[in-house]
């Protein structure tokens, strides 16, 4: 008996060649939705990081004199305004210049007509925690510079974290379906074998063998196909991150902040393929004892 | 060591199959249980070897009521039976080598002790040449042989055999009884289903007789000198 061969001949399965592909397609969405999510946290941090305590201040600009005289009235009303509110750290006009070059992806490169009267734009940092009535700061420079707006960016940044968490939820459930289809899976499978096998068990359990002993046998199954899928999902799904991460590069600073993947990303990719194992031997032991347990 | 009192036997809604089945082996036993197809002779084995529950009544095995015993605790039970079923259920996988090794592998044996027993009881049963063939490769009888050594490689108390010789020659027959007399002259209670008269008269053994799901014991005609194992038994009407 140079080489044990198996009670159950589960490796000659049909199964044996289909189930890794299909855990692997499954744990491929799982680690991409899973991916997807930390990505867009680390995304929205970034933008939380860049917008936090940063506020927009647009006044009427003054056609064909956009450095004259009124337009530097209209600058020192509201700059004052700005100062004299508690919590304010700085204000910064946004050079005429800075503010054309804001127009040129839709207006082109080159000297705008002079009677467009371009916005005058001014950054503020405020402190957070000081507590600022914007609602009044937005009134009060109204009332100084009429036609000013107070853009909060706050206001922005909240709804952009809002739809990221949804996305995130979003992901998380498509992991949750994922691993629920995975279950299933695992449950027809094992409940092939078993009809497959019936006559191997019927003798196993006759001449003495525990409910524990042939579930071992799916579970020592349930484990192979579980990390073959998991490894096939996850090489698939590393490479599309890589390449994703690539062609974000690509893309500059244009749209999006720079797209991060750190060490907690490939660690939690790591664990999808672990996960799978684990899902499947829970799920492939407990199909076996359940159906097991008709037997007399 | 197998008391059955008042057992019956149903399949789902239909009629009683076993009906007040009430008897009782005793250890080291040797018993012929004879009746015309569609008596109940497997229903009554599959009952001895915990296969399936009676409808009604108490069997008690090895002392237990097996009526009252939790599930988890019948496999013990199931290793003190050894079976040799009518189709001989080996594993077509599996080599001759491992299916007799089967037992042992799930009362947890180890591997040196399995391959030294398991060899020696295929050359008693005389298939030392055939270790490594696959069911599939062997004649009926070199098969039934296989499923006897199964049955037996774990020193069962109690050893049910399902009709072993209907697959089988006269002579092969002969020699399969004659190991299972062997077995039970070192105390295995033996029961044997069989519808061989011939056999039931050479080996004058007593013999349950079932009939329309009911038992009788009838005693053991007087043997004729033991015969030889390759000799022509005395065929009766």
């Amino acid at each position: 008996m140079s080489r044990r061969a198996a009670d159950l001949p589960l490796a000659s399965d049909s199964t044996r060649r289909t189930i890794p592909m299909i855990v692997g397609a499954m744990v491929y969405l799982a680690a991409l939705a899973l991916a997807g999510t930390f990505a867009l946290d680390g995304t929205v941090r970034q933008w939380s990081d860049s917008l936090r305590g940063a506020l927009t201040v647009q006044l009427p600009g003054v056609a064909g004199a956009p450095d004259g005289v009124e337009a530097q009235t209209r600058i020192d009303t509201a700059t004052a305004v700005l100062l004299e509110t508690r919590g304010v750290l700085s204000v910064a006009t946004v050079p005429h210049e800075e503010a054309q070059s804001l127009l040129e992806p839709w207006l082109g490169a080159g000297d705008l007509p002079p009677d467009l009267a371009l916005p005058i734009l001014i950054d503020v940092r405020v402190d957070n925690e000081a507590g600022i009535n914007f609602e009044l700061l937005a009134q009060r420079l109204e009332d100084a510079v009429p036609g000013a707006r107070l853009n909060d960016n706050g206001i922005f940044l909240r709804r952009l974290v809002t739809l990221a968490r949804s996305v995130q939820f979003v992901g998380i459930v498509v992991v949750a379906i994922v691993a629920l289809a995975a279950v299933s899976i695992v449950v027809f499978a094992t409940r092939a074998g078993m009809t497959s096998h019936r006559e191997t068990i019927e003798l196993l359990h006759l001449i003495g063998a525990r409910d524990s002993y042939i579930a071992r046998r799916f579970v020592g199954h349930a484990l192979y196909y579980g990390l073959l899928g998991g490894f096939i999902g996850l090489v698939l799904a590393a490479v599309t991150v890589a390449g994703l991460v690539v062609a974000a590069q690509g893309l500059g600073d244009m749209l999006l902040p720079r797209l991060s993947l750190g060490y907690e990303v490939w660690i939690a990719l790591l664990c999808v393929p672990i996960a799978s194992a684990l899902i499947s031997m829970v799920t492939a032991r407990t199909t076996v004892m359940r159906t097991l347990r008709r037997m007399p | 060591m197998v008391r059955f009192e008042n057992v019956a036997k149903r399949y789902g809604h239909g009629p009683e199959v076993l009906r007040d089945l009430t008897f009782q082996l005793r250890p080291g036993s040797f018993h012929f249980l004879t009746g015309p197809s569609g008596a109940g002779k497997t229903t009554l084995l599959k009952l001895m070897y915990l296969a399936q529950r009676p409808s009604r009544g108490t069997i008690e095995m090895f002392g237990h009521d097996v009526g009252k015993m939790r599930r988890n605790d019948l496999p013990p039970l199931r290793r003190r039976i050894g079976v040799v079923f009518q189709d001989f259920r080996l594993l077509d996988h599996l080599s001759a080598l491992e299916n007799v090794a089967l037992p042992l592998r799930i009362a947890g044996a180890r591997r040196e002790q399995i391959e030294a027993h398991v060899s020696e009881l295929l050359a008693w049963v005389g298939l030392a040449g055939q270790i490594n063939a696959r069911p599939s490769t062997l004649s009926d009888g070199e098969k039934q042989r296989v499923a006897i050594a199964r049955a037996v490689i774990g020193r069962p108390n109690l050893l049910l055999a399902d009709e072993p010789t209907g697959n089988i020659d006269l002579a092969q027959g002969l020699r399969i009884l004659h190991l299972f007399e062997e077995l039970n002259k070192i105390g295995t209670t033996v029961v044997i289903a069989t519808h061989d008269r011939s056999l039931i008269t050479t080996f004058g053994r007593p013999e349950l007789r079932l009939s329309n799901g009911e038992l009788t014991l009838h005693k053991a005609a007087p043997a004729p000198a033991t015969p030889h194992p390759d000799a022509e038994p005395a065929r009766q009407a």
